[in-house]
């Protein structure tokens, strides 16, 4: 019983951050009444569509032992291409080239920081910390200003896509959570899964044993360039509108994400779900704080605090268990 | 099970400027075991992994059933039907003992795992080693839960879940038990009868002798020679490996001290795994430690060390202690050479020197003292014979057997009075084997009182004065004179009252 109980914590860490996630909901639910009503839950969980999909990019690269620090410029550059493609009248066919450009352009993007890791075998930390200024640069040079006004069409159908009312319909949050859900289960069921936990948690070892590591390594940043794509996509499907400084403040909150929702840094560990419950509690401590009315300057101290709890609590509970121990 | 042949000619590797094989033969054939013998850095594991496509040899061919073959990576070599155990060994610690088995062939079902079928399959391979293994290792069980034994086995089992034609066993048997080499080689009897070729590295001769049909040994990167078994004896084997060498297996005190201080008194010690030692060790003298793997021999000895939680009382030179801390055993002069070099005794990527002196900043450190720090250490490395560029290469360029060197070294250069060693020659090779011996015997001649827990139950037998065999977490016989025997030895091992 206690070794099945200390398999499934060490197997699925996020356990800790769906008690917090919990915790949160609670809080947030004593602040704002009408948190569960559909109006402001489907609001909230739209705001957080972005942040779900960068942590779930990040989780495949940190599981393989890498890190993409380019994430929050490729949401940019995404946001960029798509605002200035769009134009208030665009035809399908306009937009489905714009959508083309835009996953191509992530697509590149993923490319060049998997050849930095794999092919040049450069430090993970470096490549994508200096492709993250290509990829501004080029957002920049798309789009200089925020601006862009996309056809009423498609925010209108980000707001509400399976009208099944005009006034109630299924938040797009818990579909795209849901599908992500179901994307994790599809690939923990495959071979590739096992390839991926196997080459982060001792890539010499997946070597012998016949894996291509560099292979896998290279997927992780292409997994992570599209779930960027996607997260800039949705920034500029919410907002109708573009920023080419999207994605500035992202990178960082995508990593933080995945920590707290159990993947070990170091790689060889970690989970999908973990990563959006991980996305769910940033998101939510904004609300939290917003609604306390404190000052801004609380947000990042109290953000340190999840971050350093949640690192702490699996170390603490081993400590326990040593000291509990004869 | 198709036949196989398999021949290496002229194998060279380099890495770098450094020569590993210089000129590699081999030839095995189906139904054979045919071990690879040499000291180490004579170019066996290179070779070995030759054979496997994980390194490319410079030139020389392999020959696979007559046909030159080239693996670039050990999936082809797979493909040919070569599959190894490896002595650095090739599981991912996060996974489950079924993930690690069937890793990059998994079972499949419409494209997705088959999770049933693959516990199912690993639990028939894992039934292999029935009776032998504790309840916990079952195919869902986390190889960072595993003993050194246990993960051998799982490692053994990987090799053999690709129905190889050709399995190379490197070091397989070095973390086993006795049974559980016992069982292993019933399983080598059947692979040979069902038709498949075993390559068998091992340092312990004695293994070789009672399992391999053919010899071939290397010295310096060169094959030397190939016997075969029922035509040669030990010490050939052992001259081909090391020239002109005399290799002892003996060296017994002649006198046992029983009128020596009492160095250590160690009444009721208890850990999670201990169930009440006790236990006296006198000044000078050599106490063996023997039993099966993981029967709290290396609990006791951390125990002593203060690494690890204990109750009971351990009176050390005349004085009651309670240790919380290694830093309080080392105050106390105790020093405690590690099992596992890699992990416990040493930092690779350091030099040699800051490896040695690491335990006695204390004497070097304030004020630095570096001049003394070096004249120490190159006295020490010059007494232990280390064979090494100098003293300032990292510990990741020595062999085995040197990089263990330094591992005694930086305890000796504290001249402890008690001296406690976790199966320290396991995986280093005879000629390695023979000085440490020495080494050992001049300790206790010294004076030092020594506590040796030795998997190997020839160097129990060969070189201490005294036994205590450990079973289950207690002590179940203690051999001496003319009870030291390996008879008695492994009845004990077993739990039976000798």
């Amino acid at each position: 019983m206690n070794g099945r109980l200390s398999r499934t914590f060490s197997r699925n860490p996020f356990v800790f951050s769906l008690i917090l996630f919990l915790v949160l909901v609670v809080i947030n639910r004593a602040l704002q009444d009408n948190m569960f009503e559909l109006g402001p839950l489907n609001g909230n969980l739209r705001v957080f569509i972005p942040a779900i999909f960068l942590a779930v990019g990040q989780t495949f690269v940190i599981i393989a032992g890498g890190v993409d620090l380019s994430v929050g410029a490729m949401v940019s550059m995404t946001s960029a291409i798509l605002a200035t493609q769009i134009p208030q009248e665009a035809t399908a066919d306009v937009f489905l080239r714009a959508l083309l450009l835009a996953f191509g352009a992530g697509a590149l993007a993923g490319t060049l920081n998997g050849f930095g890791v794999t092919v040049l075998r450069l430090q993970p930390i470096v490549t994508t910390y200096a492709t993250s200024f290509i990829f501004a640069g080029i957002a920049l040079a798309i789009l200089p200003e925020p601006g862009g006004r996309l056809p009423r069409d498609i925010t209108s159908f980000w707001r509400n896509p399976l009208q099944v009312t005009t006034e109630i319909g299924i938040p797009i949050g818990l579909i795209v959570i849901t599908l992500l859900v179901l994307f994790w289960i599809i690939i923990a069921n495959t071979r590739y899964k096992q390839f991926l936990f196997a080459t982060g948690g001792k890539a010499e070892a997946a070597y012998t044993t016949g894996i291509r590591v560099n292979r896998v390594k290279f997927t992780t940043y292409l997994f992570s360039a599209l779930f960027a794509t996607l997260a800039g996509m949705a920034i500029v499907f919410g907002t109708g509108t573009g920023n080419p400084r999207a994605g500035e403040q992202m990178t960082l909150l995508s990593v933080v994400a995945v920590v707290i929702g159990g993947t070990r840094l170091s790689g060889g560990q970690g989970n999908i779900i973990g990563s959006i419950i991980g996305a769910l509690i940033l998101g939510i401590i904004g609300n939290v704080l917003s609604f306390a009315n404190l000052d801004s300057w609380v947000r990042p101290l109290i953000d340190a605090l999840i971050i350093i709890i949640a690192l702490a609590i699996p170390g603490l509970i081993s400590l326990g268990r040593r000291m509990w121990k004869p | 099970m198709k036949d196989i042949t398999l021949v290496v000619e002229n194998a060279v590797k380099t890495y770098g400027g450094v020569t590993a094989l210089a000129d590699g033969n081999l030839a095995v054939r189906s139904g054979e075991v045919t071990a690879l013998l040499g000291a180490n850095g004579s170019g066996k594991s290179t070779l070995s992994k030759i054979l496997t496509g994980v390194v490319s040899p410079n030139s020389g061919r392999v020959l696979i059933d007559g046909a030159p073959v080239f693996f670039r990576s050990p999936v082809e070599a797979r493909r040919m039907g070569i599959s190894a155990v490896y002595q650095e060994l090739s599981l991912i610690p996060d996974l489950t003992v079924a993930e690690n088995i069937w890793l990059g062939h998994e079972p499949l079902r419409a494209g997705f795992m088959n999770h049933g079928e693959m516990k199912a399959r690993t639990q028939s391979l894992l039934d292999l080693f029935s009776g032998m293994l504790k309840p916990n290792l079952t195919p869902d069980a986390l190889i960072t839960s595993l003993s050194p034994d246990e993960r051998q086995i799982v490692e053994i089992l990987k090799a053999l879940s690709y129905d190889p034609r050709l399995i190379i066993l490197d070091e397989a048997t070095a973390s086993l038990d006795s049974q559980q080499v016992n069982r292993l080689f019933e399983l080598i009897g059947d692979w040979k009868t069902g038709g498949m070729a075993i390559v068998f590295v091992s340092h312990r001769m004695e293994e070789i002798f009672r399992i391999a049909d053919k010899a071939s040994v290397l010295r310096n990167g060169r094959t030397v020679g190939e016997r075969t078994i029922s035509e040669t004896n030990e010490r050939e084997l052992v001259d081909l490996m090391i020239e002109g060498a005399n290799a002892l297996l003996r060296e017994r005190a002649a006198v046992v001290p029983v009128d020596a201080p009492i160095r250590l008194d160690v009444q009721e010690l208890r850990t999670a795994v201990l169930r009440g030692v006790s236990l006296q060790v006198r000044d000078g003298e050599l106490l063996g430690l023997g039993g099966l793997q993981g029967q709290g021999q290396s609990d006791l000895l951390m125990a002593l060390f203060g690494a690890i939680r204990y109750s009971g009382q351990i009176v050390l030179s005349g004085m009651p202690r309670q240790f919380k801390h290694p830093k309080q055993a080392m105050r106390s002069d105790v020093a405690l050479v590690p099992g596992d070099r890699g992990t416990e005794g040493l930092l690779a990527i350091r030099s040699i020197l800051e490896n040695l002196i690491l335990p006695s900043w204390d004497r070097y450190g304030v004020p630095l003292k570096m001049q003394k720090a070096r004249a120490d250490g190159t006295q020490i490395a010059a007494e232990l014979k280390m064979v090494m560029a100098s003293l300032h290469a990292p510990v990741s360029s020595l062999s085995g057997g040197n990089a263990q060197k330094v591992v005694i070294g930086k305890w000796l250069l504290r001249s402890p009075k008690l001296l406690l060693l976790n199966d320290p020659t396991k995986g280093i090779d005879v000629g390695a084997k023979a000085e440490f011996y020495h080494l050992l015997t001049q300790l206790r001649d010294a004076g030092t009182a020594i506590l040796f827990y030795s998997s190997d139950d020839d160097e129990l037998l060969g070189l201490c004065d005294r036994v205590l065999v450990l079973h289950d977490g207690e002590v179940s016989a203690e051999l001496t004179g003319n009870t030291l025997m390996r008879e008695n030895l492994v009845a004990a091992s077993m739990g039976a009252a000798s």
